[in-house]
């Protein structure tokens, strides 16, 4: 039956993996935002010869399975391309993972860059202010706040996406509680650790949504 | 100081908007543009700083004069510089509180420094009665505070010449005085002003000279005295009728 000892014992062990499940997802939501950004900027302006492309590599990203991306690109590429064989798998992982949240948020931040009113637009060219002046200063953080609730959505799936690293062999939360496993099966005290875990850092990330959704009404 | 030779404006390639208008403004005058809607006064205005770009014709204010047929992005800047808009629903910038959108373009397209950008924004907050408001978002002000914070920014360029779109028709009536007043008060200053209004009354008030716009093109201009005391023309008539009763 359930080992409370064995539960607490085996806890610390998995929770002390935290910072590898952390650092993947923040690296990776850095990048994912600047993957994002640009793409939904390319889409705004229509610009030539990227659209296309970005048109492309979203519908690639958003229409196969994340673990068949990981897999392509860890081990499908590893036979065409040095750099990829030689990778760290945790390298490999944060850029996947930046790659495929990347499209997701790209779409999140398209939408809300439309909702700016073309008023604002006219204003800032009629102060003489440059295209890219505009959409820095004036389009884009209006858009952050209006998308904020979708890029929460999206990080949290990213935060969930990085149990997938333990397949190419990462010690994060998962793999690490995989490993413990494999040494005692005592799956279930193991698996409700890591359940706990999760759940504890999507409430993290959910409060410090409605920290920010606070902070963003007093303004506008 | 403003010319506007044979300008034409097309949307779709058929219909003329606005057919062979022909204006000079000197340094100074309020002119005030009146006619029924659709006659093209917001479209003529636009014109003005290439937020609408022209089908033909040449724009002159101040020295340098451009082409609708041929012009670079750095002649539309130039263009630009010369004069400031006051847009019918505001336009401020909904992330930037009232004196930030002030600073603004003082701090990104004038080069001036923050300190500099700032005692500008108080001042003119001040001239427009909002200086206790001046940290508030655009979503915290009313119509009528929000368009007095619009004026003040586009005063904060110190234009040549003032822009407005029919700034009073967005807001509830009750809060058409004090932007009223507040257009009076830049008028007295001295400005020059190219005002398009409903507002017959304030016209005749604060303009030096109206001109009245049918069917793209200016069928009258005139002293307020001229057009609207005897009128001549039946279009103008009927809508002094409407306006004003
Ligand atoms: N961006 C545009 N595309 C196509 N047609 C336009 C555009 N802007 C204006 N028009 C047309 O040009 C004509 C003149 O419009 P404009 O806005 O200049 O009129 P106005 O005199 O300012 O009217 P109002 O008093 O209602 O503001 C209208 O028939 C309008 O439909
Ligand atoms: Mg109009």
């Amino acid at each position: 039956m359930f080992d409370l000892s064995y539960f607490f014992g085996v806890f610390p062990v998995i929770a002390s993996k935290l910072q590898v499940t952390l650092l993947l997802t923040l690296t990776a939501a850095v990048f994912s935002i600047i993957i994002g950004v640009t793409i939904a900027v390319i889409a705004y302006y229509k610009i030539r010869i990227l659209y296309p492309i970005t048109r492309f590599y979203l519908s690639i990203l958003r229409g196969t399975p994340l673990v068949a991306q990981l897999y392509f690109f860890y081990y499908g590429l590893a036979r065409v391309s040095e750099i990829v064989l030689n990778m760290k798998p945790l390298t490999a992982v944060a850029l996947v993972l930046s790659l495929n949240t990347g499209a997701f948020m790209s779409e999140s931040i398209r939408g809300a860059l439309l909702s700016v009113d073309s008023g604002q637009k006219e204003a800032a060219a009629m102060m003489g202010m440059s295209e890219l002046q505009t959409i820095r200063r004036i389009v884009l953080p209006q858009a952050f706040r209006v998308s904020l609730p979708a890029l929460f959505n999206d990080l949290i799936n990213l935060l969930k996406a990085t149990s997938l690293a333990f397949m190419l062999g990462v010690r994060d939360i998962m793999g690490q509680a995989k490993s413990e496993g494999a040494q005692s099966f005592r799956y279930f005290e193991i698996y409700l650790a890591v359940m706990i875990i999760y759940w504890l850092l999507v409430l993290g990330f959910s409060h410090l949504h409605k920290i920010m959704d606070r902070k963003c009404m007093e303004m506008y | 100081m403003i010319e506007i030779s044979h300008l034409w404006k097309s949307f779709d390639g058929e219909t003329d908007i606005l057919k062979d208008i022909n204006i000079s403004i000197q340094k100074g005058e309020i002119v005030a543009i009146l006619g029924s809607s659709g006659t093209g006064k917001s479209t003529l205005l636009r014109c003005l700083n290439y937020l609408t770009k022209p089908t033909d014709g040449i724009i002159r204010i101040g020295s340098h004069g451009i082409d609708a047929k041929k012009h670079s992005k750095k002649e539309i800047m130039e263009l630009r510089s010369h004069s400031a808009m006051v847009f019918q629903n505001y336009n401020l910038f909904k992330n930037k509180t009232a004196i930030e959108n002030i600073m603004e373009a003082l701090i990104t397209v004038k080069g001036k420094s923050k300190r500099e950008a700032q005692e500008i924004g108080l001042r003119l907050l001040d001239k427009v009665g909002m200086l206790e408001r001046k940290d508030f978002f655009p979503s915290k002000l009313s119509g009528g505070q929000q368009q007095r914070v619009g004026i003040a920014r586009a005063l904060a360029l110190n234009p040549e010449v003032l822009l407005l779109d029919e700034p009073t028709s967005a807001l509830d009536p009750e809060l058409v005085g004090e932007v009223l007043n507040t257009i009076q008060k830049v008028a007295e200053d001295g400005a020059t002003m190219i005002l398009v209004t409903h507002e017959v009354m304030f016209a005749r008030r604060i303009a030096t000279r109206i001109l009245f716009m049918a069917e793209g093109t200016i069928i009258a201009d005139g002293t307020p005295k001229e057009i609207l005391d005897n009128p001549e023309d039946e279009r103008v008539k009927r809508f002094l009728d409407y306006n004003l009763k």
